[in-house]
């Protein structure tokens, strides 16, 4: 048995320090033990310093920039932050000349561009544990803690050596039939039975485990998908990449409408256009945009233009799906296919910068059925599914989208602050949509909501970013979802 | 989606009964409009692009008016015949802006709200039916500084003029270049050597649709005979728009008068503002709603909605008349959908029905899913990453050749501009912006790419792939390999072989293809450092990528 600190005896046997040094302490009274306090200075790395060290030193990053060539201060100021600091430093170092304006690297600042500083190598060591100071380090470090790098903090350390008496009293009362750790070996000889097996401290911090998980936003659409197959809804896949027919003309969405505008939707430069379906369908959903064809409406009033449905584009909505699933259902709707469930989760794309509220892509989750159905239906449907969804107090507001007519909107009553928040949208499909695609006017219900604001109220998440940043610690530590 | 200011006085004022601020944020959205919040006496809604009419105070008030039942049925207005009030269309504007249509209010009772009111509705209307002005754009006039006829007409572009808040006359050219309306709506007219502009009797200019109108007729104060033109290239929405704008001022008070529009091969008498009238099945209502109504239910439901029901002798159907505002309604559903909204979402009784049909998966969905339980078993945390990526970040970082992609046309972001043909790029990026997180890493994703295929009709197919990455200071090759055959062999497939693999983004003599009956079904390897300094990681990498199709394929036939 050796010198150790009080901290290692408190690992080694896992109880608190705090007692293991109170324990020494009377065990140093009666002259067992002997205790010297030693102190030591660590330096460890500060905010910016974990910033250097994936950023690189100020003066390093200044080097990279001149390695291609001479470069204008004023246009240095623009691809580098703090450059007086660069400046300073790499004029320490000699790596740089200023003439005029320009600023080059010298033969030396050349030379060492692959050479690592000692600082770096000290940020480097810090990153992992932090570094204690010795005479050699000395100097690197509190240049390094000047420019706030570093920073420095004291650790104090007890360490206990028994003293002969000590020796002594130990081998006596035969300590050493205390263990800590049951081992095969004990269990097989049996020895086990002449040991104590010491108590342990249980709040002593125990290693962190990460389990393998699914994402949490994975978790609530396999759940959402369970939902609508426990209902009996069939599922519909489609393109991701899609002909503006189906992503617009044939919702009846007309063709200078603005959510078509550029502003709002990624349209594709390759491939740029692509085949829209059979003659009979296509008929007939111009004339209805145009004069409203058989359905009884009035259409648009304008000239369709078959090119402008030819564009590719990123689907805005998967409520495309459900056009492309109505056009098929047309062929055999005589063969008891009808009444019919369908429903679909999967990426929708708006033409968006990301900010905490808006996203370029995102989860939408549409249903659609089709039968001698009623509003009363739909609202049935929508109920059903925010209740297993575990959302209580709901509302059902008109609302407006060009393909459905009546249009719903369900909003959910946001107790903390105090509002009715927006969830989704739903409402019968107008006959303008169902006719051209099925051949016949039918009932259709039909819901795109989408997924995210749901998630986000029940995580009480605010901005939409996270939901998709992937950062492991909120990954890792993400309550489940349980329904 | 348009929202607008209501100040809360006129808005009571004009709806003609007291209501708390409380009262009227529980009430407007059960009409169809979302409440956005109340502010120091006013509050402000979105108004759905299927209402133009509910775009002013005015317009909404009357709504809510008859929708809480104090002025319900349907509003007329009364149109004093054009008399000597004549507008000549040239036919040079044909092809440019062709058709318009005017309409004055005599005796307006003017003050400082109406003129506020005026100029938020053209906005909001210019903005949504108009469609940013190009298929129609409003002007309102002090109808005393105009001397009919006027001539709808074009000018070169050295034509001059002094527009509204300027203080010179200055070229039409120079409008598109200088002035603020004339920058944003140059995108009108270009390409143009004349540009629409509407003169009166003296040549004084009304203005130059569809960018400014002038400072000589410009609405004051004192003005109490106003004149509204609307220009357009689609003579429906330029008549709606008129529609609208007229009977929203009207509610204030004055006189509707007519204009006679003389085109070269027509005339119009505008504005026209008697109701439509449109046969409503009550039979199809009330099967489509779900509820029963008798025929006093319909038409006590569709005045609330600003109707009048003109009942038949038999009780199938109806006669509607739609006011002249209302430009939404294209077929009884609209009506139908009124009715729904007068009895109160609310109080419809939610109902499932009974529809016994099989629930059903797709196959690739529910492959996925196993092979997700698969990978979590592996102890990695599954990441979700976006399909919108860029070539930088497919090739450039990841050292590998660049190849045909679906390319997005018109991105916000340089970092939206393909979307992704692997995955492996999304989990470098991910690992990259995991650093400060604790090792080991280890991650996958199972989700889709696009790749072209000139087979579909769509010119691209979605494919499913797997892609799993291990990061920290001892990973290797050995630990990918392992990780490979243990999925392959859970997942049942049997009989491949390794090949060898040269790709940029891993280790030479490191890498290994996956083949089955020599179809290459996915790749492992180690991560070059070359790929690790691209993205800024300190850590090696080991990854895998794999078809989901492709396995599914293999897995199916065994």
């Amino acid at each position: 048995m050796g010198d150790s600190t009080t901290f290692e005896i408190a690992q080694k046997i896992g109880v608190k320090r705090d007692a293991i040094e109170v324990a020494s302490l009377w065990a140093a009274e009666k002259g067992l033990v002997t205790i010297h306090t030693e102190s030591r200075m660590l330096a460890e790395l500060t905010k910016e310093g974990w910033d250097t060290l994936n950023n690189g030193l100020p003066e390093r990053r200044l080097q990279h920039i001149l390695e291609k060539g001479p470069i204008n201060i004023s246009k240095l100021k623009k691809r580098l932050e703090r450059l007086d600091i660069a400046i300073g430093w790499a004029r320490r170092r000699g790596w740089i000349i200023i003439e005029g304006d320009s600023v080059q690297l010298t033969e030396k600042g050349f030379k060492e561009i692959s050479i690592e500083l000692p600082e770096e190598q000290i940020i480097k060591n810090a990153a992992t544990a932090p570094v204690p100071i010795t005479k050699e380090n000395k100097r690197v470090i509190d240049e390094l803690v000047r420019r706030k790098i570093l920073r420095l903090h004291t650790e104090k350390k007890k360490i206990l050596s028994l003293t002969e008496k000590g020796r002594e009293v130990a081998t006596k009362v035969g300590v050493s039939v205390e263990v800590s750790k049951l081992t095969p070996e004990l269990i097989v000889s049996g020895k086990w039975r002449d040991v104590v097996l010491t108590p342990y401290d249980i709040s002593v911090k125990a290693p962190t485990i990460y389990p393998g998980k699914k994402h949490f936003m994975r978790q609530v659409i396999d759940y959402i998908r369970r939902i609508w197959l426990d209902m009996g809804f069939k599922e519909m896949k489609g393109p991701i990449l899609d002909v503006a027919f189906w992503v617009f003309d044939a919702l009846y969405q007309p063709q200078d409408h603005p959510a078509r505008d550029l502003a709002d939707t990624f349209y594709a430069e390759t491939p740029s256009h692509g085949e829209l379906p059979s003659p009979e369908i296509v008929d007939a959903v111009r004339m209805t945009h145009e004069d409203g064809w058989t359905t009884g409406s009035t259409g648009w009033g304008y000239k369709w233009d078959e090119n402008e449905a030819r564009k590719c584009v990123l689907r805005t909505h998967t409520t495309s799906l459900s056009a492309r699933t109505l056009a098929k259902l047309r062929d055999d709707i005589e063969n008891g296919n009808i009444p019919a469930k369908y429903f679909s989760v999967g990426r929708v794309f708006r033409n968006e910068t990301l900010t905490w509220k808006n996203l370029a892509e995102f989860y939408q989750t549409d249903g659609i059925v089709v039968g001698n159905v009623s509003f009363r239906h739909l609202l049935g449907y929508l109920k059903e599914f925010y209740n297993k969804l575990g959302i209580r107090k709901c509302r059902f507001r008109p609302a407006y989208f060009p393909y459905t007519e009546m249009s719903v909107e369900i909003e959910v009553f946001d107790e903390r602050k105090g509002v009715w928040v927006e969830l989704g949208g739903a409402g019968i499909f107008r006959p303008e949509v169902v006719k051209p695609l099925l051949g016949k006017d039918i009932p259709v219900l039909a819901w795109g909501p989408g997924l995210e604001r749901t998630v986000m109220n029940r995580y009480n998440i605010e901005d939409i970013r996270i939901l998709y940043m992937n950062d492991l610690e909120i990954l890792r530590s993400a309550r489940l979802w349980i329904g | 989606m348009p929202v607008i200011s209501v100040n809360l006085q006129e808005f009571v004022k004009f709806v003609g009964t007291d209501l708390s601020i409380t009262e009227i944020a529980e009430a407007l959205p059960m009409l169809g409009v979302a409440w956005e919040g109340y502010h120091d006496g006013e509050f402000s809604v979105e108004v759905f692009p299927n209402r133009p009419d509910m775009l002013s105070v005015e317009g909404l008030a009357r709504a809510f008016s008859s929708f809480i039942g104090v002025r319900p049925g349907l509003r007329r207005f009364e149109v004093e015949s054009p008399g000597g009030r004549v507008t000549r269309v040239e036919g040079k504007v044909s092809p440019i802006r062709p058709y318009i249509g005017m309409a004055v209010i005599l005796d307006f009772p003017m003050e400082e709200n109406a003129l506020l009111s005026m100029m938020q509705l053209q906005e909001k209307l210019h903005i949504t039916h108009c469609r940013r002005r190009r298929k129609a754009s409003i002007g309102i006039y002090d109808l005393d500084t105009i001397v009919f006829p006027i001539t709808y007409t074009t000018k070169p572009v050295d034509f001059r003029f002094r527009p509204l808040e300027w203080d010179s006359k200055i070229t039409l050219r120079d409008i598109l270049l200088k002035h603020p309306k004339g920058i944003e709506y140059a995108y009108i007219l270009e390409g143009l050597d004349r540009y629409p502009i509407l003169l009166d009797n003296n040549g004084t200019v009304l203005s130059m649709p569809p960018i400014i109108n002038s400072e000589d007729t410009k609405v004051t104060l004192n003005t109490t005979n106003l004149l509204i033109d609307v220009t357009g290239t689609h003579l429906k929405t330029v008549l709606e728009v008129l529609n609208i704008v007229t009977s929203s001022i009207a509610e204030r008070g004055g006189r509707i008068g007519a204009v006679r529009i003389l085109y070269p091969n027509k005339e119009l008498v505008t504005p026209d503002m008697n109701p439509r009238s449109m046969v409503l099945n009550i039979k199809y209502a009330t099967k489509l709603l779900g509820i029963d109504l008798t025929v006093k239910d319909v038409k006590m439901h569709l005045r609330k909605m600003g109707y009048e029901v003109e009942g038949k002798g038999n009780c199938d159907e109806v006669e509607v008349l739609i006011p002249c505002y209302r430009t939404d309604i294209m077929h009884q559903i609209d009506l139908v959908e009124d009715i729904a909204i007068a009895y109160g979402y609310g109080n419809f009784e939610p109902e499932l029905p009974s529809i016994s049909t099989i629930g059903e998966e797709d196959d690739i969905e529910k492959f996925s899913h196993v092979l997700r339980d698969l990978m979590v078993g592996f102890n990695m945390q599954e990441v979700i990453t976006f399909y919108l990526s860029n070539e930088d970040k497919l090739f450039r970082r990841m050292e590998v050749p660049a190849e045909p992609l679906v390319k997005t046309a018109n991105p916000k972001t340089e970092e939206y501009t393909v979307l992704r043909t692997w995955l492996l790029p999304s989990l470098m990026e991910v690992l990259s912006r995991n650093q400060h997180n604790e090792y080991p890493q280890r991650i996958f994703e199972v989700d889709d790419v696009v790749i072209l295929d000139e087979k579909t009709d769509t010119g691209a197919r979605t494919e499913r792939k797997l892609a799993a990455a291990v990061c920290h200071a001892d990973t290797g090759f050995h630990e990918i390999k392992g990780l490979v055959e243990s999925f392959l062999k859970n997942i049942g497939i049997r009989g491949y072989k390794f090949e060898e693999l040269e790709k940029g983004c891993f280790i030479t003599g490191r890498a290994a293809k996956v083949l089955v009956e020599q179809d290459e079904i996915g790749y492992f390897g180690e991560i070059h450092p070359k790929v690790l300094e691209n993205w800024g990681l300190k850590m090696p990498v080991s990854a895998m990528e794999f078809s989901v199709n492709k396995i599914y394929r293999y897995v199916k036939e065994i």
